[in-house]
C-alpha cells in the first residue's frame, strides 16, 4: 500500500492520502473554502518535507476551487471584473511569494515565517468567527433579534483614485483595494500554500461590503488563478511540486468535497461558521506552539538549493 | 542532481593483500554484493542487501571483519535552535561542504575492540572517523544569494556540530554502526547485511571490506553499488527538473481538469 513519491522522495501510505484528501475536501465543501490550511499542516505532520506539502497542495486547491466556480458561475454568481482585478494582484503577489519562500528556506527561516504566519493568521480570523458567530447564536438562542448590520462602507474606499464599476458586487470603488488584497493574498497562498479564502471572504464581506451572493464565488475565482500560477512557479523555481502527492490528495479532495457541499445544507449557517472558527484557530494555535514548545533536538537539518 | 550512471558492472571485487604475516601465503579477502544496483520506483520501500565474502587465513591468529559503505557525498546544511523570549529560532545555516548520504559500518565485534583510535581514524572506519570535509578556516559564503557560514575543522563548536550531523543521520536510518553486523555462516565464509532506507540518495555507493588481525589491517577488497531511479519515478523526477515550467503547467491542468470532471461526474449523479 505504500507508494515512493519521487519528488518529496519518501514513500507514503497511498489510502492513507487519498483518506486525508477525501476528509479535507468534505470540510472545504462543508464550509465552502479552500481547505489548504488544514492539509499543510497535516502533511508535514506525515512526513511529507514542508516545502513540497506547500507546493503541492496548491494544487489540490485549484482542483477543489475549479468544481466550486463551475457551480457558482452557473448560478450568475462570480464577479469575473472584480475577481480578474484580485486575480492581477494575485500574480504579482505569487511571484513575491515565491522568491520570499526560497530566500527563507536557504536562510533555515521558512518554518518561523510559516508557522508565525499561521499562527497570526488563523489566529486572529479564527478568533474573530468565533466570537461573532458564537454572538449570533446566543441572541438565537434567547430569541433577540440579530443585531442592525451597519451597512456603511469605510470611507477611504471612495478617497482613492482609479474607481471601477462592479455591477454584479454592487460596487463603484477604487480598483487599489481589491489589487492590493489580491497580492497579499497571493503572498500567503505561496508561503503557507493556502488559497487564502479564510481572509478574501470576511474582507470583501466586512470592508469591501460586496453583495453577499457573489463573494464566495468570486472568491473561489480568484483563488484558482492565483494557487495555479503559484503551482507552476514553484514547479519551476523550486521543483517542489509532486505531482503522485497532488494527484492522490486531488482526487480524494474533489469526491470529498462534493459529498461536503450535499451536507452543508443540513447545518444552520452560524453553527457552521462557530465550527469553522474553532477549526481555524486550533490549527493556529497547533502551529505556533511548535516555536514555543522546547525541540528535542537542538539541531536541526537544512534544506539545500536545489542544484 | 540527476545521477546518470552507466549501466550496472557486476560487483567489482578487487583484492589486496596488505602484509604477509607468515612467509608464504597472505591473508586474503573476496566479497561481493547479492545486488550490486538497487532500483528505486514506485514501489520502493528501501532495500536490504547482503554482502557476502570469504577470508582465506593460513594463520592461527584470527582475523576479524570490517564491512564501510559510503553514500554519495553532498553538501549538508544545518541549523541550531536559538531561543529568544519564548520562541526557539533558527540559527544562521551552517554548511559542511560534504558529508556522505549514507554510512554504515558492520563487524565482528566492537570497532574499538578491533584496533586502536589511531588505526580507525587514519582508515576513516566507523562514525566518530567518519571524513566529514571541513576547512582549516571558518569563513562565510555566499551562495543562492544567502551568506551561509562554512564550518571550520578547527572551530570550538565543530564537535557540536559534528555530532549533531551524524546523531540526525543515525535518526533517519542513513548514518548506522552495527558491532555484531558481521556473522561468520560458515568457517571462512561471512556475510553483512545492509539496509538502506526510502531517503537513501541516489548515486554510487562503496563499500569497503578490511580483515584485520591483532589490530593491525591485513587486507581489503571494494565493491560497489549504484542505487538509481528507474521507471515512472525517474521519468516524472527528469521531467521535473528538466522541463519545470511545463510540468508545472501540466500539474495545473491535471488539477483543473479534476476538479471540472468531479463537478460533471456529481451533477448527473
Amino acid at each position: 500500500m505504500d507508494l515512493y513519491l519521487p519528488i518529496a522522495e519518501v514513500s507514503v501510505n497511498w489510502p492513507l492520502m487519498l483518506m486525508l484528501g477525501a476528509v479535507v475536501g468534505f470540510v472545504s465543501g462543508l464550509f465552502g473554502i479552500g481547505g489548504g490550511f488544514l492539509m499543510a499542516p497535516v502533511l508535514v505532520f506525515l512526513g511529507i518535507p514542508p516545502t513540497v506539502a506547500v507546493a503541492s497542495q496548491a494544487s489540490h486547491v485549484v482542483a477543489s476551487s475549479t468544481s466550486g466556480v463551475i457551480a457558482y458561475s452557473g448560478a450568475g454568481q462570480v464577479d469575473f471584473r472584480m475577481g480578474g482585478i484580485m486575480a492581477a494582484g494575485g500574480v504579482l503577489g505569487a511571484f513575491l511569494g515565491v522568491e520570499v519562500f526560497r530566500w527563507l528556506r536557504l536562510l533555515g527561516q521558512a518554518d518561523l515565517v510559516v508557522a508565525l504566519s499561521y499562527l497570526i493568521f488563523l489566529g486572529v480570523i479564527g478568533s474573530l468567527m468565533l466570537k461573532e458567530s458564537l454572538e449570533q447564536i446566543v441572541r438565537r438562542r434567547r430569541g433577540l433579534p440579530p443585531p442592525r448590520k451597519d451597512r456603511r462602507r469605510p470611507l477611504w474606499l471612495y478617497g482613492l483614485p482609479w474607481k471601477v464599476k462592479f455591477p454584479k458586487s454592487g460596487l463603484y470603488i477604487s480598483a487599489i483595494p481589491p489589487l492590493a488584497l489580491g497580492g497579499f493574498v497571493g503572498v500567503l497562498s505561496a508561503i503557507m500554500g493556502v488559497g487564502g479564502g479564510f481572509i478574501l471572504v470576511p474582507v470583501m464581506l466586512y470592508v469591501l461590503r460586496m453583495k453577499a451572493s457573489v463573494v464566495v464565488g468570486t472568491s473561489l475565482f480568484q483563488i484558482i488563478i492565483t494557487t495555479a500560477v503559484t503551482t507552476v512557479l514553484q514547479a519551476g523555481r523550486n521543483q517542489t511540486v509532486d505531482i503522485v502527492l497532488a494527484s492522490l490528495l486531488l482526487f480524494g479532495g474533489v469526491v470529498g468535497a462534493q459529498i461536503g457541499a450535499r451536507w452543508s445544507g443540513r447545518f444552520r449557517a452560524d453553527t457552521l461558521r462557530a465550527a469553522l472558527g474553532l477549526i481555524v484557530l486550533l490549527v493556529g494555535i497547533q502551529m505556533g506552539m511548535e516555536l514555543i514548545v522546547r525541540p528535542s533536538d537542538m539541531f536541526e537539518i537544512a534544506p539545500g538549493a536545489p542544484e | 542532481m540527476i545521477q546518470d550512471l552507466p549501466p550496472a558492472d557486476p560487483a567489482v571485487v578487487i583484492e589486496r593483500s596488505i602484509t604477509t604475516l607468515n612467509a608464504g601465503e597472505p591473508v586474503r579477502v573476496s566479497a561481493a554484493l547479492t545486488n550490486a544496483e538497487v532500483k528505486v520506483d514506485s514501489g520502493f520501500q528501501g532495500a536490504s542487501i547482503v554482502l557476502y565474502g570469504a577470508v582465506f587465513n593460513p594463520t592461527d591468529a584470527p582475523v576479524d571483519v570490517v564491512v564501510v559503505v559510503r553514500g554519495p557525498d553532498a553538501p549538508l546544511r544545518l541549523v541550531r535552535k536559538v531561543q529568544a523570549g519564548p520562541f526557539w529560532l533558527n540559527s544562521r545555516p551552517v554548511v559542511f561542504e560534504g558529508a556522505p548520504g549514507f554510512y554504515m559500518t558492520a563487524s565482528t565485534r566492537p570497532l574499538s575492540d578491533i584496533a586502536n583510535f589511531g588505526q580507525l581514524r587514519r582508515l576513516g572506519v566507523g562514525v566518530d572517523h567518519l571524513r566529514i570535509a571541513a576547512p582549516e578556516e571558518r569563513r562565510v559564503e555566499t551562495r543562492y544569494g544567502v551568506r551561509d557560514v562554512v564550518v571550520s575543522r578547527l572551530g570550538d563548536d565543530y564537535l557540536d556540530w559534528r555530532r549533531a550531523v551524524i546523531r540526525l543521520r543515525e535518526e533517519g536510518g542513513l548514518y548506522a554502526t552495527r558491532p555484531e553486523g558481521v556473522t561468520f555462516v560458515d568457517r571462512g565464509l561471512f556475510r553483512a547485511q545492509l539496509d538502506l532506507p526510502t531517503t537513501a540518495p541516489t548515486g554510487a555507493y562503496f563499500a569497503e571490506v578490511w580483515l584485520f588481525q591483532d589490530g593491525e589491517p591485513v587486507a581489503s577488497s571494494n565493491l560497489t553499488l549504484t542505487v538509481r531511479k528507474v521507471g515512472i519515478e525517474r521519468d516524472v523526477y527528469e521531467f521535473a527538473h528538466r522541463r519545470p515550467w511545463l510540468y508545472g503547467v501540466l500539474c495545473v491542468l491535471l488539477a483543473a481538469f479534476t476538479g471540472w470532471a468531479a463537478s460533471r461526474v456529481f451533477r448527473r449523479g
